[in-house]
């Protein structure tokens, strides 16, 4: 797979799934958009990382749940790149995956709900807007929006989470329909529990044997694992595809 | 930053020699300072150390080391804490560990060593423990009192990170003085754990000292072996050889060699349910300090005629080893070890080409290696490193038959069987040398108050002093109220 001159914007990219994406575009020769809201360290060393690797990358700070900071985002691009060929929103609100902590239905307000449909739903919602002056323009794209296996099977009820993330599903299939005959593809990619990461590092230990006993490839998924279809779903091998998508769970959830 | 090791109560830092240990294999590099004490510091500090034993330790009950200790662990535990912090960034760095098995690995380790556990581990070994702090009366008549060495010489391992603490602690709850020797390997765990010592109870802190000199430096090693009135030590057999040789005569050396375990599986366990689970527990415990302790297994035993076969087994092992170096990568191996999984390897491939039921399964890069044999074989170790023998056996009962050449080399079982086999296989198992059964998946972690290698981990310390009846009876006779 060769992904040279191709622009890929990754959001929530300084660390966790977003950086080993990053990584991953970056090893196939792209130039990849590191978007980050705080730590600048973390995102300058992932731009570090894609160049060892063979890619370019560039660093820019910006919250995607402000419009505003959305747009500015992408102008920038478009005025170091002149184009945008694939966008995943990987970006999500920080969200705690510790089974024995979660917030039970009764003790949740819809300010929960909000906070996650921002950060999932309406950050995707914003930045597709943004970016599709530029992708109708050249009528092809791939827009990769990251799901959770949560959605078909949700083990753990992290209600706010799981039904924003349904959301963000919906919300694709939809776009795929509207963007399929101007060229560009939308699908989503939906990983089972992912560890190491930072959202994940509560999740004990005797819960992830749980869950690898009932997955038949018996692991949980590392950020590696999530990258590969990723980058599918990225290049031309998945150019009949849209409005799809692909479980990376191991076997947890079959459909 | 240089990390420092070593723990010496009463010798300022400036009049101590330094040494660097340089560690790259958790590809970054760490360097950790290490003391070299002279002959004379040596002395000096056994003699602190066995004053401060008997002024201050010997008078300790049991109960205030217990809490002491278990404060020590308590913090150890604690994740926030930064000596855990310390041990949970600089463990995996020096060992090269994978850093996720190195944490899991302390927490599950350290809790074995918590109050409840220790008082477990202390009455495993005294039927009453009071005897350690009082006289007590004694079954046979008259009374008794268990006393510890004044100085407990260790000379420690490296294999496992913060193995050192068995013996440290033990010493502790026999009222010994302690100075142990830590290996180049991993100089830190026990210098930590002294200084944490240290500072919930300082009089207890001067009672432990934690030195450092090269593997083979005869003449530190003379020195503390001359000042010691028991040493503990743990190595190879040449190693251990050398330090029996240089200890007085009249000084009791304790040593623990390196050993052998192995797995046992019933056809009991191997029904389509339950064998992916047996085989994931065994799996684990290949895995887990890369077969580096003496309880970690080289081999495992599968019955025949279950519903899933031995050779299936050993698919279902390669599996999940292959899953395992994905959670918990192994250790980057030294050009000694590599050749050593390559040899063993090798050496397994060419018993495939003269028999066709046999099958030596890798992955790519090498990281693990299964080996399957169709027919009986004796027991032998591997090539370590993630490297294991699979080998089928018509009934599990032939498999003492197979071990019982290695007598002096055994240490755990660990058993997939019904209850009825298990109680069976282990009145085998102990007749040929076994000192202890487990489930699989808990090999590696000896429960609180094993008996290693069969041996009593306090008793072995102590010596007793008995007020004989007669003793008592003769004094009666002296009595101010004798009619």
């Amino acid at each position: 797979m060769n992904l040279n001159g191709k622009i890929i914007l990754v959001t929530g990219s300084s660390r966790g799934i977003g950086a080993t994406i990053a990584k991953a575009f970056a090893s196939k020769g792209a130039t990849v958009i590191v978007n980050y809201i705080q730590n600048a360290g973390s995102a300058a060393e992932v731009v570090t990382d894609c160049k060892k690797l063979g890619g370019d990358a560039l660093a820019i700070k910006a919250d995607v749940t402000s419009a505003e900071q959305i747009h500015e985002m992408i102008d920038q691009v478009l005025g170091n790149f002149a184009k945008i060929d694939v966008v995943v929103n990987n970006a999500f609100k920080p969200y705690s995956f510790d089974p024995e902590s979660r917030k039970q239905f009764w003790d949740l307000n819809w300010k929960d709900y909000q906070g996650q449909l921002d950060g999932a739903l309406y950050s995707t919602y914003t930045l597709c807007q943004a970016v599709l002056p530029t992708l109708k323009k050249r009528t092809q794209g791939s827009i990769i929006n990251i799901a959770s296996d949560l959605v078909a099977r949700p083990t753990i009820p992290y209600h706010e989470y799981t039904t924003a993330k349904s959301a963000l599903i919906g919300f694709s299939r939809n776009l795929a329909v509207e963007l399929g005959p101007l060229g560009i593809r939308v699908n989503c990619v939906a990983p089972g529990l992912v560890y190491p990461t930072d959202a994940s590092l509560k999740t004990k230990e005797h819960f992830k044997e749980e869950l690898i006993a009932q997955t038949p490839l018996r692991r949980i998924a590392a950020p590696e694992d999530v990258a590969g279809p990723v980058l599918f779903l990225a290049s031309d091998w998945s150019k009949f595809m849209t409005g799809q998508t692909l479980y990376v769970d191991g076997g947890l959830v079959m459909r | 930053m240089i990390l420092t090791a070593g723990y010496l109560p009463g010798l300022s830092p400036d009049e101590v020699e330094w040494q660097t240990l340089t560690f790259n294999r958790g590809g970054e590099q760490t360097e950790v300072s290490v003391p070299l004490l002279t002959d004379d510091q040596i002395k000096e500090l056994s003699s602190d150390i066995k004053k401060a034993s008997r002024h201050y330790l010997k008078g300790l009950p049991v109960s205030e080391i217990l809490r002491t200790i278990d404060s020590a662990i308590c913090q150890f535990l604690d994740r926030s804490n930064p000596y855990r912090q310390q041990a949970e960034k600089y463990l995996p760095r020096i060992t090269g560990y994978d850093s996720e098995m190195v944490r899991l690995g302390l927490t599950s380790y350290l809790k074995t060593f918590r109050q409840s556990e220790l008082r477990r581990f202390l009455s495993e070994d005294f039927f009453n423990p009071k005897i350690l702090d009082e006289f007590q009366p004694l079954p046979k008549g008259g009374y008794g009192r268990a006393y510890g060495p004044d100085l407990l010489a260790h000379i420690w391992a490296g294999n496992v990170p913060g193995l050192p603490l068995w013996s440290l602690i033990s010493g502790l709850l026999v009222k010994a003085g302690n100075i142990g020797k830590v290996s180049s390997f991993e100089p830190l765990m026990a210098s930590w754990f002294a200084r944490l010592i240290a500072e919930i109870d300082p009089r207890l802190g001067e009672c432990i000292a934690v030195t450092w000199w090269k593997g083979g430096d005869t003449e530190c090693q003379q020195a503390l072996l001359n000042q010691a009135d028991l040493v503990v030590a743990y190595g190879n057999n040449d190693t251990l050889q050398q330090i029996r040789d240089y200890t007085p005569i009249t000084t009791r050396c304790l040593t623990y060699t390196h050993k052998v375990s192995f797995g046992m599986v019933s056809k009991s366990a191997l029904d389509p349910i339950k064998a992916w689970n047996v085989a994931h527990q065994a799996a684990y415990d290949i895995v887990r300090y890369d077969q580096q302790g003496c309880y970690s297994p080289h081999v495992f035993f599968i019955e025949e005629n279950g519903a899933v076969s031995p050779k299936q087994f050993a698919q279902y092992v390669a599996s999940e080893l292959d899953n395992f170096q994905k959670k918990f990568p192994r250790r980057t191996l030294t050009i000694e070890e590599a050749q050593d999984v390559a040899l063993w390897k090798q050496t397994e491939e060419v018993k495939t080409f003269s028999d066709d039921c046999s099958a030596v399964m890798g992955d790519t890069d090498g990281t693990w290696c299964v080996s399957f044999s169709e027919t009986p074989e004796n027991l032998s170790p591997s090539g370590l490193n993630r490297t294991a023998k699979v080998i089928s056996v018509q009934q599990l009962d032939d498999v003492p038959a197979l071990i019982s050449p290695y007598k002096a080399f055994l240490q755990t079982v660990g058993i997939a069987a019904s209850p009825e086999e298990l109680h069976r296989l282990a009145c085998l198992l102990g007749v040929v040398g076994v000192t202890r059964i487990s489930a699989l998946e808990h090999m590696t972690v000896p429960e609180a108050g094993w008996h290693h290698d069969g041996r009593f981990n306090l008793l072995d310390l102590i010596t007793m002093t008995e007020v004989e009846r007669s003793a008592e009876i003769s004094a009666e006779a002296f009595s101010n109220y004798v009619d």
